[in-house]
């Protein structure tokens, strides 16, 4: 029974993370329609920030995932106005290539400028820290990250359900031109969009230097698994991306503990199947 | 047609058949005779999680071409006081980056043969990259060199063109069960059971499978089982198998950033096994052990070569000195060396054989043993199948940051620290 809760912590605390990373996915993909491809590579360029904060300054991550989420929020934006704003009205695949290209982009400066190899924040605040509860285990890296996913994707939620901002993202996100108008700056609620679901992921990518190396690939799996939690939530639904994330660590802690562990991605892969073929608008979606 | 134009194509047309009788066309040849070059292609994996060891690697190789292109009388090594070889011919190395996927590894081993047109391969570091890129130049006739690759299963092929440097893990895992029963010989370790983590790739999977055998044939019970996926977003499942069955022992096949992942979540998940010994793996990256501090010590595993091995291979130093300059400072590693000897030997071999005939340079290469200052062994020779018969390593253990020598205790500098030091002991 102890195995069971713990492989159940480690899956929720993983989940959550995959939470944080889906949820700013989620913003852009469920407002704009927009599919960021370059979502792995903005949780890469936050890990890398915060790395380099750490390295160079000292600036431990549990600090510097603040100046993360603010680049990420600041490249979002950028991507938004020199990118994304330029293939608004044109076929939806002009969008899904347009932020391909961009992954591709940023990857490789990565690479040129880092080079591929792979960093490790030594000496952090929580970096080996555990909590004890009786026999069960709570890593503090990830019990922090998972702490600040709820407190992200709670508060991202609020913003977009109970304030006037809200309400016009909603409004743009249901149809763009009678919110316009109705007076809604729909540009700058696009650009606004773009950087918070950057500064999600950003928040989430500044906090992982503490337990996980750095390279320019590190993206690519967690960007992946992001889009299966957006799908899996239903299309634009926050609460849904973050059951998703839960649910996708929960899975893939338990298929492989109980039946291997190169079992765990066929199982979370096998689950996203299963949801769009029975339920095709995910679970939480309209 | 416009008269002009139909000059103007007559000449193109002259000028395309001239260049290709003098050699300059897409069916050059990759022994230049004008330039009197010859052209070796490197298969490394220069991105990806394990690209630190992939750029070592092809850093080792330019340090032996460099040696064997100049005159170096300082070093003492074969063909370090001539320049060139087979009256001054030139190596010139092209390089591709497989990223460590067999996929890639295999359309590089196509390019760099068909298109860039070189006489021979050398890589791939990854045991899944070689085989299916040594397939292609064994297909082509051309003679491929694998330095650091250990999969036993390279060189149960019989294949003609291919040659291996380091050790198998089939030779490694005898090795390691042979520590694990002089521990219990020498120190009454009680080591009765093993666990085996390994990435699910050729390398890692082979590497379990000669682990479990040797394990099987030592009187070792294999309680773990545990392969993963590399590239994993985390390894919490995998550790908690281990922990779940709590073996006395682990053997690991662990590369790159997935190793650091390994060692972090072990150590949040409070659980350490009383000896861990690594295949050739993260464990040899002198990075990642310097990053990882003192979560790095008292881990074990083998290796061709580590700094501290230099009273036994008193050669190296100087070649070392024209490798740093390439790595930013960062020395051989088991590894690495492997490759710089596979440059040298085929260097020798095309030497001696006096020709730049894939199928002579092979046959010397079986035929004969080499001089190999850079091989903890001293000597490399091939037996069938493309092994080096004479490939040694030592097992050491991280104590303080330095490898240090352990077993077989002939060769050892220090004591082995048994059982590993606890987390919060440390």
């Amino acid at each position: 029974m102890e195995n069971f809760v713990q492989v159940l912590i480690d899956g929720m605390l993983s989940g959550m993370i995959y939470a944080l990373v889906a949820a700013g996915l989620c913003l852009i993909w469920g407002v704009m329609d927009v599919i960021n491809f370059a979502h792995g590579e903005y949780l890469m360029i936050a890990m890398y920030v915060s790395y380099w904060l750490g390295f160079l300054a000292g600036v431990d991550p549990v600090i510097s995932m603040i100046a993360s989420g603010v680049f990420i929020f600041i490249l979002g934006a950028l991507t938004y106005k020199l990118i994304i704003h330029y293939t608004i009205g044109k076929p939806p695949l002009a969008a899904l290539l347009a932020t391909f290209g961009l992954a591709m982009f940023l990857k490789n400066i990565c690479l040129n400028r880092f080079s591929p190899n792979f960093l490790i924040l030594s000496d952090t605040w929580l970096g080996g820290k555990t909590f004890q509860l009786g026999g069960l285990i709570i890593p503090a890296p990830q019990l922090a990250a998972g702490i600040l996913s709820l407190l992200v994707v709670g508060l991202v939620y609020l913003l977009i359900n109970s304030t006037r901002f809200g309400w016009a993202v909603q409004a743009t996100a249901m149809d763009r031109e009678a919110a316009e108008l109705m007076g809604i700056n729909t540009e700058r609620i696009y650009i606004l969009i773009f950087g918070i679901g950057g500064a999600c992921v950003g928040i989430a990518g500044g906090i992982m230097p503490s337990y996980l190396a750095v390279h320019p690939e590190v993206g690519s799996l967690f960007g992946l698994i992001a889009f299966i939690c957006v799908a899996m939530g239903g299309f634009g639904s926050i609460p849904g991306a973050f059951i998703a994330g839960i649910l996708v660590g929960v899975v893939e802690a338990i298929a492989g503990f109980y039946i291997a562990p190169v079992f765990k991605y066929i199982a979370v892969f096998g689950l996203y199947l299963a949801v769009v073929f029975l339920r095709p608008r995910g679970l939480f979606g309209w | 047609m416009d008269h002009r134009l139909l000059r103007l194509n007559s000449w193109i047309v002259f000028l395309a058949v001239v260049c290709l009788l003098l050699g300059f066309g897409p069916c050059a040849g990759s022994v230049q005779a004008a330039e009197k070059i010859i052209k070796i292609g490197t298969i490394f994996p220069l991105t990806g999680p394990v690209a630190t060891a992939g750029q070592r690697c092809q850093a080792a190789v330019q340090t032996a071409v460099e040696v064997i292109n100049n005159k170096h009388p300082e070093i003492k090594v074969p063909l370090a006081k001539q320049a060139g070889i087979l009256g001054g011919y030139k190596i010139v190395l092209v390089h591709a980056d497989s990223q460590g996927k067999p996929d890639v590894g295999k359309a590089e081993a196509e390019r760099l043969i068909n298109q860039e047109g070189v006489w021979a391969l050398i890589g791939s570091y990854n045991s899944a990259v070689s085989k299916p890129a040594s397939f292609v130049a064994e297909r082509a006739k051309r003679i491929f060199m694998c330095g650091s690759s250990s999969s036993a299963a390279l060189t149960q092929r019989d294949m003609k063109y291919f040659f291996r440097l380091a050790p198998t893990d089939a030779t490694e895992s005898v090795d390691f069960v042979e520590v694990l029963k002089w521990l219990n010989k020498k120190k009454k370790a009680g080591i009765r059971t093993l666990g085996v983590i390994y990435e699910n790739s050729e390398f890692g999977k082979h590497a379990a499978l000669e682990a479990k055998k040797a394990a099987a044939a030592g009187g070792f019970k294999v309680v773990a089982d545990v392969g993963f996926n590399p590239g994993a977003t985390n390894l919490n499942s995998e550790v908690q198998t281990l922990k779940k069955n709590n073996p006395d022992a682990v053997f690991g096949a662990v590369l790159g950033a997935d190793y650091s992942l390994w060692v972090r979540t072990m150590k949040q998940a409070n659980f350490l096994p009383k000896i861990i010994i690594n295949y050739c793996s993260g464990y040899q990256d002198p990075v990642i052990a310097k990053q990882l501090g003192q979560d790095a010590d008292f881990f074990m595993g083998s290796s061709g070569y580590s700094p501290q091995f230099a009273s036994l291979m008193p050669a190296v130093a100087a070649v070392e000195k024209i490798f740093k300059t390439k790595t930013g400072g960062v020395p051989f590693d088991g590894n690495s060396i492997q490759e710089a000897v596979a440059m040298l030997v085929l260097a020798q071999a095309i030497e001696k054989a006096k020709s730049l005939d894939p199928d002579k340079v092979a046959k010397v290469l079986h035929e004969n043993t080499w001089v190999s200052p850079l091989s903890l062994g001293g000597k490399v020779k091939f037996v069938r199948g493309g092994q080096n018969a004479m490939a040694k390593s030592i097992v050491t253990q991280l104590q303080g940051g330095q490898y240090k020598r352990i077993y077989p205790e002939k060769m050892a500098d220090a004591q082995i620290i048994f059982p590993m030091k606890p987390w919060d002991k440390r």
